[in-house]
Order: C-alpha cells, then structure tokens, then sequence
C-alpha cells in the first residue's frame, strides 16, 4: 500500500467488515498515518464480538464470550485498557459427572491438585509435568502466531528465507519439544492425553477444548494442538488466561473501536458492501449496497475468505487455481449457542448451592465417550442428542449484565452441524434449544423451573447475523491443511491477494480464530510494508 | 559357533537384515518361534533395493498383483473393478460415473507422484531433523530439493494432502460412493481411524507406494518364503526367545523358552517395539521417559483374517464390501467403543481355492467381555454373512473357517495388541517419530540391541526395508 500522499481518493484503505480483526487492523493502519474508513453491516461494530441486550435488562455476549488470546501486544500497542477494555478473570472449571460426582480445577494450583488427587494420584502427580510442558510447548508455538507464513512454493529470497528461519525455530526447540510439537500437531487430544493421564472426566474436559469450533471429535486426529492454546494465553502476564471482558465480549470491540477512533480512522455502521472494484487488475474501492462507491488505494477485507473472494469479487478475475482453492477452503460449523435469562441461579446436583464454581466455568463433560458420541451425532448430520457444552454466568461477575437478583447463562454448544440433515428450521431450532437445556438439566435439575427467557442460535443463524460462512467461528476450519501457509490458500496466505490492493485480515487467513487479533495486526504489518 | 548378530523373528524383515548382515561377512542365527514355515502370501511392496541385493529375483520371487486389485460389491449385485491398468480402470468407472473417469488420469498422476516422494523417503533411514551433522544436513537439503524439483503443484499437494483425511481427499475429487470407499479403505488398513480422520490420506498414499499408477494396494508376494529358503544364515525354528540379556549396560545375548543361552554381542529384534523393549529385554535398563515412550506406541489391533474353505467357485475372485465412506466410518464408530463393526470393511480374494478375507474394523480388546470361541464363530458368521449378500454362491460353498481375530495374532505370533503393522502408522509414528520419536535409526537405549521390525522406519506394508536399512545401521554403526 502506497505512503500517505496526495490521490484523488479520500481515503488510503477501507476496511471490509467491523469485526475485530478488522478494527485491529484499521487502528493499526490508522495509527501509522493512513487515511482509513471502515464499513461494517450491522448498527454496531464487533462481528461475533458483540454484546447485545437481548431481552429487556439481560446482556449478552451474544457469539464469542470469553477472552483468552488477545495478543498483549495489541493491548499495548493500541492501549486497550485505556479505551475501556477490562478483564475479569474466570477461573475455574467445574465438570459434573454422571456418577454424582465431580472433577474441579481452581485458580490456585495446589487445590487442583489435591482435587485431581481425589480422582487419580498418579494424575495429580502427572499433572505438574504435563504442565511444564505444555508450558514449554506454548512458548515454542507462539512466535509462529505473529509470523507472517513463508511460502514454500516461492524462491523468492524473502520466503526462502523465512522457510530457513522456521526450519531453524523448530531445530532450535531441542529434540524433546520438537518432538512434542510434532505430537501436539498431529494426534488427537484423547490419544495425546492417555500418555498422561488416565482420569476419565479429566481427559473428556481437557479435550473438549480442542474440539471447539471444529468439526472434529476428542479421538479425531489434529485436536491435540489446540490443547495448547489453553497454556498459551498464561504467558503474556497481562491477564489471566481465560477471562470476561467487563461489559460482554462487545466491549472489546468497543476498546479497538475506541483506539481505531483516537488514531483518526473512521467507523461506519449500517454499511453493507456489496463488491470490491477492480480496475485493471487492481482493487480501487467499494460499491455499497445503496449504490454508493467510495474509492481508495487499497482495500482490506476482513470477511471470510469465501465471501472475499466469491462474493465481493467476480471469481471470473481471479486464477483458477485460487478459486478452486477457496472453493474447497472447509467451514462446516459445528457450534451453537443458547443465551438464557434466568430469574435465579442454577443449582448444580453435584456442589448444590451458590457457591464459587458459578463464577467459574461449568463444562458438560462428563467422559470421553460422551463428548465422542456428541460428535458422532453430528458426523451423520444431526445435532448431538447429548451435546458437549461449555457454561459460564457472567452476571456472577460482572453483574451489571443483568437485573439485580437475575442471571444470564451463556451455553456454548457442540455439535450443531451446519448442514443439518433436513435443514435447520423453527422447529429444529426449538428442539435443539431442549437438547441442551435437558442436558444442563440432568446436572442442574432445577434450571428449567428458573428460565426466563431464551435464545438458542444455530450455526445457520449464527451466519444469517454475523454473516460468517456456514457459522464457521473460526472463519474456516482450524484443521492441519487449513493453516499456516495454506490459510486460506497455498502462495496467498501472506494476507495479500491475486488482485493488486486488495488484502484480507479476516480469521480465515493465519493465525486464525479466537479472540486473537493477530490476523488483523500482521495483514496491516503486510500492507504498509508493501507501501514502505 | 557363537553368532555375531542373534537376529530374532524370521519374518521379511528379520530375515533381509539376517541376509544383509551374512552378506557383510558377519555370522547371523535367526532365532524363530513358530515351528514352520509360513506359506502365506504377504501383502507388501518389495522395494527393489531389497530385491536385488539379495537375489531374491533369482531365488523364485513371485509378486502377484492382482487384476482387478480390487472388485467392489455394487448395489443390484454390480461390481466395480479397478484394474491394474488405469485405461481399464477409467472405462469401468465411466461406466458408473463420467465425472469421475475424467478426473482419473489427473488423480492417478498426482497421487502417484506423491507417492514416489514417498518411496525416495521410504528407500532411507528416517530423516533425521535435529542433526547437526554435515552429511545428514546435506541429505535432509537433498530431500528439500527433491520436492522442489517435483513442481509447484506437487509441494501443495505433499503438504495439503499428506495431513488430510482419506474422506475430505476423495470427496474434493470424486462423487461414486464405491470408488470412494473402494480407495478410501486403503487410507485405514490396520489402522484405528475411520476415513473421516486427518492422516488417513497419508496411509492412502503409503499403500500406493511401489504400484504402478492407480493401484492403491500393495501387491502379494512369497518374499517371506524365498527368503526363509535362502542359503547364507541358520535359522532356528521353534525357538523362542524369553529374555534379551544385559550386563554392564551392553546386550549380552538371548535367553529361550527352553532355558537355552545363547550369547552375542549384537541383537536385532524384527519383533515389534513394545515386544521387544517391554517384553524381551531385561527391565530396568530403560530410562522411565523412554519406556513411557515405547508403552504410548499405539499398537491398536483392528483387523481380522477370516480364511474359508471352499468346496467350490465362490463366485468371485476378489470382492470388497465398502459401499460408501460413511459405510466406512460407521465401522470405524464401532470400534471407537470397543465393539466388532456390525457393518465392517471386508476385502474378500480367493487364493489357492480359500477365500482369504481381511476384516476391519475387529478390536484387540472388547469392551464387553473377551474373545472367546463364541465371539470368534459369530464374526466368522458375520463375514460369510455380509459378503454372502453380495456373492449368494458362497454361503453354500463354505465348508469350513479359520477366525483370526487380533488377539489370536497377538497370542499366537506375539504382536502387541494384534497390530500387524507393530503401531499404527499415524502421522505422530512415522518417519523420524518411528518406533518412537528420537530413535528412528533402528537402535535403542541398551547398546547391541537394533529393532529391525515393522515398527521402525518405512513400517508395515512394505516388505524387508526396515530389515535392510536397520542392518545397515547396524553395520555402520559396528566396526568389525
């Protein structure tokens, strides 16, 4: 992208879409002098990160709602905390299990352990060095988040170099944790954690945060590596690793939002683009839906990669190969997501009463072969008749999300194919919505009674509001041969894109989902490099 | 005569290392349990590396590649064949689908040029990733330069495809459910995982290696029996070896069933990883972190041989049931559970007027209850059942069966968990991660003892080139 200079148009680079990534991207750009504009669809900016009162007095983070892997340095860079962005941290796990008991883990290390050594004393000793390296492990990992991909197909000193540089990176580990990560990348998290551990519930919780977002099972290959990004957000020393913003996961949007501001970009709302212009062979600007075109010398988009490249574009521009390319780019949604007002609070069977596990998160976990057979159901189609879900109620720290005395549950949900065998409709919907009420309620027998409102969002919803292609959270599935430099597709994962000026700064392209930003960051670290 | 190597096992690769190392002047006793000979075929591709150095083209080789390699039972009693001539086999699927025999030649081309790489992989030890040494270092550049010189498209594919699901592969390029699936059950051979799971598209490509283009299982071949009739060693049947001894942290022979000593200074064990290491060798000479290493193999046993005797034709000579994909991850969810699949993979071929069926997915151990002679007759019934569905002749023209089940091969031949390939080829125990990650040039902790088995570098289904690369090692490694 061309240094600020005098040009016909107004603006130096308009960003596509007022999700995180593309917030971060315009205050980083904004930051370094360019003239940006971003155009967002919906009245608000945020994307999946939004919240969003719901029901009269019940806030909700309505998609995304915990916070874990925020680059610190974009909380430096852009002073997140000075725009409002403050992290309340969320610390515990609560799993119930089917047998009446259940396995906690708490903020304070020892008491985890002495928990775990309830279930397995092998476990709770185990448990220390499995920490260690995963420690380890994450501190080996996290330079490639901020790296910008090599391209291997290239013999261009620039990736050749970069090839070396990742070569040497993964020498440089020592052969342990070489070899580690080559275990962390490939199997799957229940085979990962059998060489550790053989407490039943532990491994069904731990796992289950390497299937979230992805269409895949604890036993499935390539779930394992996410077992890391739990470890990962611990390092940075800026907040703990799993947290609530205050104020719902839109006001982390708000804070980029409020940064992107300060450093002059401007944020438009209601703002739907309907395509990229390109004129010969170069991106030139944005149609809107009303007909209204708003030129400038780079575009940025930080939609998905199908809605980039099919939709705002002619495909018939772009070389076959790209297309093909992003045509088969998977997405395949697997989650969904209930919002429940609650006039009072859940009783769990398992630790009755309102204690320091409801400000903790509770994971519907129970076993391996549980969260397996949720999976199972979806493989074939069909929503899990007994699905994995992740709990939190944010109201128990953050109180001002709901009436006083009242609550707001969040239920995160695998699996809910996006390609429901039948499709999904109102009645699909609703029958969902049960099968996950039901089964919080065969821990928590009383939540039925406590309901006051909900909302159950498929992945199809989840699309039709966010626009996020087949509800994919991760803008595209985090399997092995959808990252690094094949994210979105092999030669373009640098964050440029075959038409000259256009960019993309979405998920979609590395490092990926989550919370994260680094996309947004590292494709406007691409673009004013290329203007440098 | 005191040998200088006790080679123990007289499969494939026992044997190729015992005639390697005979070859190099060392005196070599195979030490073998089963009385013996076994005279069935192996399925494998015998590198030619193998072949030549030994002779064995002189000594009778016979390679059976079996035309069509595989005949899968279509709705309506159809089959579809795949021959070993992809002109052939693009004629039969135009005839069940136009699209997908207009994308075979460019499949079959980019699969087997994959699958080239891969042999050129599989023709050496393991790279070794975290060599400081020159020689090495040039070799892992060498290997770097080869993919390059294959060309843009093939890096993409060799790095999208190898970590790709079997399922997620085929379904990007074909549409007929029994190509799929016929293609797609090579992704899972003695491998518990369904087609959906990534890697199995690897495993797919590990059997292509050594066909010609657009056969995608490795072919038969008596190299096991040549082998064994192949002057230069002695090998000792019916010996069973208990124990590898250690003194002074160095390998000082074997011990049999029979209290028998033999003493030598080198071992090499074509047993697998776990059965030798956790099995054979004196304990307490392995570091805990290794041993918890060799305990993680995952060994998981999932294949059957059913052998039937016929009284007569069956009505088939080959015959595969896979009618889809799913078909396939359905048996695989079976297995996930610990049950036989009630709708299993089974690849079905008549050889010397048996029927030999390989049956998958069939678990080492059950959830519920254990093998008993019970179990074994209702898989036995099981099989005849389903391909009977497909081939009505043969339910008459059985008159009598042999059930293999994993836990009779580990009871019989001593294969952990029943996994013929000694662990399972996942992407986290192959290569430089194979038998276990670190310790890929076939020796281990206790000096003198190799592994020379499946379970180390190229694995399972290639026949005699562990064998071959760990005598190598060994004669490197061992100064007269």
């Amino acid at each position: 992208m061309p240094s600020p200079s005098p040009s016909p148009s107004r603006y130096d680079a308009i960003v596509v879409g007022g999700g995180h990534n593309g917030l971060v991207n315009a205050a980083y750009l904004a930051r370094a002098g360019r003239r940006v504009l971003v155009l967002e669809r919906r009245p608000r900016v945020g994307g999946a990160a939004v919240t969003e009162e719901v029901f009269p007095g019940f806030k909700f983070s309505m998609f995304s709602y915990v916070v874990s892997l925020l680059r610190p340095e974009i909380i430096r860079d852009l002073d997140l905390p000075g725009h409002g962005l403050h992290i309340l941290p969320l610390e515990s796990t609560l799993t119930p299990m089917e047998n009446g008991d259940y396995l906690a883990a708490w903020a304070d290390h020892d008491e985890t352990r002495r928990e775990l050594y309830r279930h397995s004393p092998r476990d709770a000793d185990a448990y220390d060095e499995y920490g260690r390296l995963m420690h380890f492990m994450a501190h080996a990992v996290k330079p490639i988040l901020g790296m910008v991909p090599p391209d291997p197909t290239s013999l261009h000193p620039r990736d050749l170099l970069g090839l070396l540089r990742l070569g040497r990176h993964f020498r440089g580990l020592g052969a342990e944790k070489l070899h580690a990560l080559v275990k962390l990348m490939t199997m799957s998290s229940a085979d990962f954690l059998d060489e550790w551990f053989e407490t039943d519930v532990l491994k069904a919780t731990k796992s289950a945060s390497g299937i979230i977002g992805t269409f895949l099972g604890p036993r499935s290959p390539g779930t394992a590596y996410v077992l890391l990004h739990h470890y990962m957000g611990e390092l940075d020393g800026v907040f703990r690793a799993w947290g609530f913003a205050k104020g719902g996961t839109g006001s982390v949007s708000e804070a980029i939002a409020g940064a992107a501001r300060r450093f002059g970009a401007e944020i438009r709302t209601d703002a739907t683009v309907a395509r990229v212009l390109v004129t010969r062979g170069r991106a030139t600007g944005v149609v809107l839906e009303n007909g209204d075109e708003i030129r400038a010398q780079a575009v940025v988009s930080s939609l998905d990669p199908r809605r980039t490249f099919l939709q705002l574009l002619a495909s018939d521009g772009l070389p076959e190969e790209f297309v093909a390319a992003i045509r088969r780019f998977k997405f395949r949604g697997s989650s969904g997501k209930v919002n429940l007002a609650l006039g009072a609070l859940p009783n769990f069977t398992c630790m009755p009463g309102p204690g320091r596990h409801l400000r903790g998160a509770v994971s519907i976990s129970p076993s391996l072969e549980y969260v397996e057979r949720a999976y199972d159901d979806a493989k074939y189609g069909e929503f899990s008749r007994r699905p994995y879900l992740d709990i939190v109620i944010p109201s128990m720290i953050d109180p001002g999300m709901a009436p006083p005395g009242k609550h707001v549950m969040s239920i995160f949900v695998q699996y809910a194919p996006y390609h429901l065998n039948g499709g999904w409709t109102d009645a699909r919907r609703e029958a969902f919505g049960d099968a996950v009420i039901d089964a919080v309620a065969r821990f928590a027998p009383n939540l039925k009674s406590i309901i006051l409102h909900r909302q159950v969002l498929t992945p199809a919803d989840i699309e039709r509001v966010t626009g996020l292609t087949e509800g994919n959270i991760f803008q595209g599935e985090l399997a092995l041969h959808q990252l690094f430099f094949l994210r979105p597709a092999p030669s373009w994962a640098r964050y440029r894109t075959p038409v000259r000026g256009l960019y993309q700064c979405g998920a979609g392209t590395h490092p990926g989902g989550g919370i994260m930003g680094a996309s947004g960051r590292l494709a406007a670290l691409a673009m004013l490099g290329d203007g440098a | 005569m005191t040998p200088d190597v006790i080679v123990i096992g007289a499969g494939a690769n026992g044997l190729v290392a015992a005639h390697t190392l005979a070859r190099a002047g060392r005196r070599v006793l195979v030490l073998e349990q089963r009385p013996e000979i076994d005279e069935t075929l192996d399925a494998g591709w015998v590198p030619p590396a193998v072949v030549n150095e030994l002779g064995l083209g002189r000594h009778g080789l016979e390679v059976v590649r079996p035309d069509p390699w595989i005949s899968v039972a279509l709705s309506g009693g159809d089959r579809l064949e795949l021959w070993q001539d992809a002109t052939r086999t693009a004629e039969a699927i135009r005839r069940v689908s136009p699209a997908d025999a207009a994308k075979w030649p460019a499949f079959c081309r980019r699969m087997h040029r994959l699958a080239g790489f891969l042999e050129a992989l599989y023709a050496v030890p393991a790279p070794d990733v975290e060599t400081r040494d020159l020689r090495e270092l040039l070799g892992l550049a060498g290997l770097g330069l080869k993919a390059r010189r294959l060309g843009r498209e093939a890096i993409i594919d060799l790095l999208r495809v190898l970590p790709m699901s079997a399922a997620e592969l085929l379904d990007d390029w074909f549409e007929h459910d029994g190509l799929k699936a016929a293609l797609g059950a090579g992704g899972v051979l003695h491998l518990r995982q369904g087609p959906r799971s990534a890697g199995t598209a690897f495993v797919m490509l590990h059997h292509h290696v050594g066909s010609p283009a657009g056969v995608f299982r490795p072919p038969l071949s008596n190299a096991a029996q040549v082998l064994a009739r192949l002057p230069g060693v002695e090998v000792r049947r019916g010996a069973q070896v208990k124990r590898i001894t250690v003194a002074n942290g160095r390998t000082t022979g074997v011990v049999l069933g029979s209290g028998e000593s033999i003493g030598a200074s080198l071992i090499a064990s074509s047993a697998d990883p776990r059965a030798t290491l956790l099995g054979l060798l004196e304990p307490g000479w392995l570091d805990p972190e290794f041993a918890r290493a060799v305990r993680s193999i995952k060994c998981r046993g999932v294949a059957a041989r059913v052998v039937l005797s016929v009284a007569r034709d069956p009505g088939f000579a080959t015959l595969a049931v896979a009618p889809s994909l799913e078909y396939l991850e359905r048996a695989y969810d079976d297995a996930k559970y610990g049950a036989v699949s009630q709708q299993p993979y089974l690849e079905a071929r008549v050889e010397d007027g048996r029927v030999v069926v390989h049956v998958q997915y069939v678990p080492y151990a059950l959830a519920e209850g254990g093998w008993d002679d019970a179990r074994r007759r209702a898989l036995g019934d099981l099989v005849v059942e389903r391909l009977a569905e497909h081939a009505p002749a043969l339910r008459a023209a059985v008159t009598g069966r042999e059930v293999l089940t994993p836990r009779d091969l580990a009871d019989r031949g001593g294969l952990t968990e029943g996994n013929a390939y000694h662990g399972e080829l996942t992407l986290d125990q192959v290569l430089f991660m194979r038998p276990v990650p670190g310790w890929s040039r076939y020796r281990t902790p206790v000096p003198g003892v190799y592994l020379c088995g499946a379970g180390t570098h190229p694995g399972g289904g290639i026949v005699g080139a562990a064998g071959r690369l760990a005598a190598r090692q060994i004669l490197k490694e061992v100064a007269r």
